[in-house]
């Protein structure tokens, strides 16, 4: 009984919650027509839609708190329209809205707050009276849904953002994948017969084509359900990009000025894991952008500037990765401020380029606002933000122009567990290399191998690519002539090429990416482990790295010295 | 075509207790008691065996006690992750427990176990000679280290009956290596 009681409340937080959100993001708007002077009705109809709907939600699960809440918040709408007093009613609708999702949450915990919620409800009332409203204008299309008069925004099929780990599916897909489970289930059947038979001996000779027709549809319906189930996991990066929509309002009002949030290709699907874990990294730099990039009005104006600020959000597919951008229009990164803060830390700034200066931001202990105030400098570097986008196999870059702006990319996964990799062997050990860095796998006769002085060179399609022993790079214990191997695999990161020298390679499998502890941290050409059949655990290449140590690594002095010692030339 | 291979190189090479007993006074001197340890509290510790002590560590931070399976070496890893493991999916950093407190490596043998630990959220599996027992302790059991005692990052002993037990916890194993990480010398990146 208790269960089912925990799971409804569950089922109302993951209904609920979202349609709450979803009326924090039409007040903005609202808020925005109210200050331009357009028509604001449909999306105040909107809005005490949504409330209508949470009003209705609470009271079925009998949290009369928050019930009584979205009562009065709709109260407020009915006797705003038409009249005055709309910021007082502004803020209001706010505060309510933070505060009834704040109270749809602690549902979950079982604790909603009801002092804090009469404490509301009262001062929603009083202010109401205060503004003594003459006449109240009943709404008659209450439970339309709030996104349909929003016109723009899609109703909210996924909840990622609490990091909760629900997802919401559609009946239809959750139809799908029980198909697919049931195909699943009968190819099973049929293999275990067929099993059976040869286990007794009774041998049929069309047995070799019925169960490779039974593999191949087995194959098939899980490779789909797969891929079913992936889609599941993603979900619009608007889900994510939106909550900056009431940050930046507070934000813009604390400093007394407007700033405006543009948001571009938020229906690009990235995998949820990723959003909920972005939310505080962008928040970190979009705060930074406010703190340290938007000029003060008049100083914009004076630059000739648009009084209002712009803050980008975009995000991008691009080459199977998604790149994230955070743009402002700002003043740009202060290149003599990030010199001299380097300087004073002891950093020889003289030789180092444009870029690697801008890039210096990422280092811990490193801000260069002129005024620690409530924006800047709460202790949190842009070194944790880019920690944080590596932990999830991503990376990111600055690039601004003085007095124009600044933009952060982030170039992340779609999605962080799968890849389609290149299992290899060297020595007795086993490794996977993410098939995105792979060119080529060819056979490593001696034919192929020249070596320049300690230089180690393949020659592959007319073109000469440094080579290096696998088993020497990764420290496999094992024999080791260079050219002993008998495959190279070619590998490309970026614009540069290494080869590595294996003994064995199998055809490229797609495998779930682990992360690795951060006691391993400082194994830098591993960037995972994944979980191969029979459990066994094999690592997976960062190839950025490996190719970068390919291209220094020299071969041994004296190749019969080396092997004694286990030398390592390689950096 | 060459086979003759390279010599394996042996983990552990013997160490000299004595620098490593001033490193641990340094290191306790630096880290006081937890206080919410301090409270009084009957406390059970889990018990294993490293060489011929008995070592123990609150049951709190204990989740499971596995048989040693595949180790996967992780090229470049410090010198107390013997690699990682296959914890039902989960991908864990094996610990050399010897290691970090000091003794001698040792290949695993029948008895050897893996003690998963938990530690401020993450997950490791400590490489233990044999698991012994569950220990019911208050802190006014736990004594101070004896002088001649030899394991790093201890918290103190008790005793009982006969036996001697070294009382630490995983963070204290875990400590010296994953604090400060510092992998096998080599050139970094500019």
């Amino acid at each position: 009984m208790e269960e089912l009681f925990s799971s409804l409340v569950r089922d109302f937080v993951d209904e609920t919650a979202p349609i709450a959100r979803e009326v924090g993001g039409l007040l903005l708007k609202l808020e925005a027509v109210w200050t331009a002077g357009g028509d604001a009705k449909p999306l105040l109809r909107a809005v005490r839609g949504g409330l209508h709907t949470i009003k209705g939600n609470s009271a079925m699960m009998g949290l009369a708190p928050i019930e009584r809440v979205a009562h009065a918040l709709e109260d407020v709408c009915a006797q705003v329209e038409g009249r005055q007093g709309r910021e007082q009613a502004a803020q209001l609708l706010f505060e309510g809205c933070d505060l009834l999702l704040a109270l749809i949450q602690a549902a979950l915990a079982g604790s909603v707050d009801g002092k804090l919620a009469d404490a509301f409800v009262e001062r929603a009332r009083a202010s109401s009276e205060a503004a003594a409203a003459p006449k109240m204008i009943s709404v008659s299309d209450e439970s339309s849904p709030p996104a349909e008069a929003a016109g723009s925004v899609p109703p909210v099929a996924m909840d990622s953002e609490e990091g909760r780990g629900t997802a919401r599916i559609a009946d239809r897909e959750v139809d799908d994948l029980l198909e697919l489970t049931g195909e699943t289930i009968v190819g099973h059947t049929e293999l275990a017969r067929v099993h059976g038979r040869l286990a007794r001996g009774q041998f049929e000779a069309s047995d070799v084509a019925l169960m490779d027709q039974l593999l191949t549809d087995l194959g098939r319906t899980t490779r789909e359900m797969r891929h079913k189930l992936l889609r599941v996991r993603l979900a619009p990066i608007a889900t994510l990009f939106r909550r900056f929509g009431r940050f930046l309002r507070d934000l813009a009002r604390e400093r007394g000025q407007a700033i405006e949030l543009c948001i571009e290709g938020g229906d690009t699907a990235v995998d949820r894991a990723i959003i909920s874990r972005l939310y505080e990294p962008l928040v970190h730099i979009v705060r930074n952008a406010v703190a340290h990039g938007i000029e003060p009005v008049d100083e914009r104006v004076a630059r000739g500037k648009p009084a209002k600020a712009q803050i980008l959000l975009s995000a991008r597919l691009r080459e199977g990765r998604v790149n994230i951008c955070v743009a402002d229009d700002g003043r740009g990164l202060d290149l003599r401020a990030i010199a001299a803060k380097a300087n004073a830390q002891g950093m020889d700034t003289g030789n180092l380029s444009e870029r690697d200066l801008q890039r210096l931001i990422f280092q811990s202990g490193f801000s260069t606002a002129l005024s620690v105030s409530n924006l800047a400098g709460r202790g949190v570097g842009l070194d944790v933000v880019a920690s944080v986008v590596q932990g999830l196999g991503g990376s990111i870059d600055v690039r601004g122009t003085s007095g124009r702006g600044t933009v952060f990319v982030l170039d992340l996964p779609v999605t962080v567990s799968l890849q389609k990799a290149l299992i290899f062997g060297v020595d007795s050990e086993t490794f996977a290399a993410p098939a995105g860095f792979v060119l080529d796998t060819m056979e490593s006769r001696e034919k192929n191998m020249q070596a320049i002085g300690r230089v180690l060179l393949v020659s592959w399609r007319g073109d000469f690519v440094r080579a290096v022993d696998a088993g020497r790079l990764l420290g496999c214990q094992g024999l080791a002539q260079a050219w002993a191997r008998p495959y190279a695999i070619v590998l490309q990161a970026g614009n540069k090429r290494g080869a590595l020298l294996v003994d064995w390679f199998s055809g490229v499998q797609e495998i779930v990416v682990k992360p690795l502890d951060e006691s391993l941290a400082g194994c830098r050409m591993i960037a995972g482990a994944t979980v191969l059949a029979q459990g066994r655990v094999v690592p997976i290449l960062d190839c950025v790295e490996v190719v970068r140590r390919t291209n220094v690594a020299l071969l041994p002095e004296t190749p019969s010295v080396a092997k004694a010692e286990a030398s390592y030339d390689v950096f | 075509m060459s086979s003759d291979a390279r010599p394996t190189s042996e983990g552990g090479q013997a160490e000299n207790a004595e620098p490593l007993l001033a490193f641990a006074d340094a290191l306790l001197a630096s880290t006081p008691h937890d206080p919410g340890r301090a409270a009084g509290q009957v406390q059970q510790y889990v018990t294993f065996f490293l060489r011929d002590d008995e070592i123990g560590i609150p049951i709190l931070q204990c989740r499971e006690i596995v048989r040693i399976g595949a180790i996967t070496r992780v090229p470049e890893a410090p010198d107390h992750v013997r690699g990682v493991v296959n914890l039902r999916g989960r991908v864990l950093p094996a610990i050399d427990t010897r290691k970090c407190l000091g003794y001698e490596s040792a290949p695993a043998t029948a008895r050897s176990r893996l003690l998963v630990v938990e530690v401020a959220g993450r997950a490791f599996a400590l490489l233990v000679d044999r698991v012994s027992r569950i220990l019911k302790l208050a802190p006014a059991d736990i004594a101070a280290q004896p002088e001649n005692a030899k394991v790093r990052s201890a918290i103190g002993v008790a005793r009982d009956g006969n036996s001697t037990i070294i009382i630490t916890d995983a963070e204290r194993i875990l400590r010296p290596g994953c604090a400060s990480e510092v992998p096998t010398p080599r050139s970094e990146e500019a």
